[in-house]
């Protein structure tokens, strides 16, 4: 049985098949909005911005020129997280100030949550591009071809880039522990 | 240098998705180097964490929100294809034609009445005006009254009537220069030569004979040349009299 790329589903949305669209949700929706999720560190933004990204498939479908089916939604959730990001620029100051009151406020929790609100945080100190590397290799497990396509540069580079981010998020999140 | 190569490929390293002569290197490096070995360990231990985490499941309205936006577009795809069948609607057409048509209709209707109505009254107000018992007024409604058309047979009588009857000369004066314009008109023409006959006044007389020079009247020759045979006529109006009957004879 011959298997259906996402390349090939998307240039039959392109021609008009939206409901097909379908299938790429389903496949796809959990991956964006954790990637969102982790950049962001808030649900209904999330899920927010997921949204959006698949409007923008359905808007743009029919730009879609037979690349990488997921260098091409990537790039697209990209945009629009930098979007949102330049947006809620004047915000952030007084969010990251509320996160410090709630870290103090929640040593209560114990185990495997700290662990992740902590490792959450470490990741939110990170720069963009930074985080967004770290997501996409070590969470989402796109590989560096893909992410070179995503990112505009060359696998090597991307390589060399994902180790020092790795190495400066360990360093955080070993420093600020406990 | 050597280091920092073979720390460049850690991640790959626990991926294991090195090719096997690299993959020997770095094994064979972190059994020597005690400085790599520690921070590959410590890699190992974040990354483990870090892979720990789950992927957050979004909440369902998510996928409620995307069904309800997909079927948006496809119905709009939908409309949109119906919208460009080449159907022509007559009936749309010939409303709007119709809609056109009364408002055209009605708006050079007003137009045309206002104005009519607008004429009228200017009309009726320079009449009252002659009949004013100012005789600046007068004067004034005498200018007025050059404005009009020699059709206006209402206005024109109304000026030869007070040629004839206004006890102020200047009137007299202002309507017998007001009617050498209405000139091509009989009437306009007799009342003017019966005006020279029966007119005492000499500014009026000298305006008489001057307009009807102008226009060539000859029948104004007989009644002119009474005058200068008439012994009561100034000198300055026999001058007058001689001046114009030679353009006239």
């Amino acid at each position: 049985m011959k298997q259906v790329t996402d390349e090939e589903i998307m240039l039959q949305i392109a021609n008009g098949k939206l409901d097909m669209l379908t299938i790429l949700f389903d496949k796809y929706n959990v991956r964006i909005y954790n990637f969102f999720n982790k950049m962001v560190h808030n649900k209904m933004v999330s899920e927010d911005l997921t949204q959006d990204v698949f409007l923008k498939v359905i808007k743009y479908r029919t730009s879609y020129k037979n690349g990488n089916f997921a260098a091409w939604i990537y790039t697209i959730a990209r945009n629009i997280f930098s979007n949102y990001y330049q947006k809620t620029k004047k915000e952030r100051s007084n969010i990251i100030n509320d996160d410090k009151l709630e870290a103090n406020d929640t040593v209560i929790s114990e185990g495997k949550k700290e662990e992740l609100d902590h490792l959450q945080k470490a990741l939110l100190q990170l720069s963009n591009s930074d985080r967004e590397l770290i997501v996409m290799h070590r969470f989402q497990e796109i590989k560096y071809e893909q992410i070179a396509q995503i990112i505009n540069s060359n696998e090597n580079a991307v390589k060399v880039k994902v180790h020092r981010a790795l190495k400066k998020l360990k360093e955080i999140y070993f420093q600020t522990e406990g | 240098m050597e280091c920092k190569n073979i720390q460049n490929q850690f991640l790959d390293y626990l991926d294991k998705s090195l090719l096997e002569v690299a993959n020997s290197k770095v094994e064979h490096h972190l059994k020597s180097c005690e400085n790599c070995n520690k921070e590959f360990e410590e890699i190992k231990s974040f990354d483990s964490i870090l892979r720990n985490q789950q992927n957050d499941i979004p909440s369902n309205n998510l996928r409620l929100n995307f069904e309800k936006m997909l079927t948006e577009e496809i119905k709009e795809n939908k409309t949109k294809v119906i919208a460009m069948q080449p159907k022509i609607d007559w009936k749309s057409h010939l409303k709007i034609a119709a809609s056109v048509l009364i408002i055209l209709s009605a708006f050079l209707l007003g137009k045309y009445q206002s104005n009519a109505s607008l004429e009228f009254n200017n009309q009726q107000k320079v009449l009252a005006s002659l009949e004013d018992n100012s005789a600046s007024k007068r004067i004034l409604a005498v200018a007025n009254a050059e404005e009009y058309t020699s059709k206006d047979t209402k206005i024109v009588k109304a000026l030869i009537n007070r040629l004839f009857f206004d006890k102020n000369t200047n009137v007299r004066l202002a309507a017998a220069e007001a009617l050498s314009k209405f000139s091509s008109e009989t009437i306009v023409r007799d009342a003017l030569i019966k005006a020279l006959e029966t007119d005492k006044n000499t500014s009026v007389q000298i305006e008489l004979i001057t307009i009807l020079s102008k226009i060539k009247e000859k029948r104004a020759i007989k009644p002119m040349e009474k005058m200068l045979e008439n012994e009561e006529t100034p000198l300055y109006v026999k001058q007058q009299l001689q001046l114009n009957l030679s353009s006239l004879l």
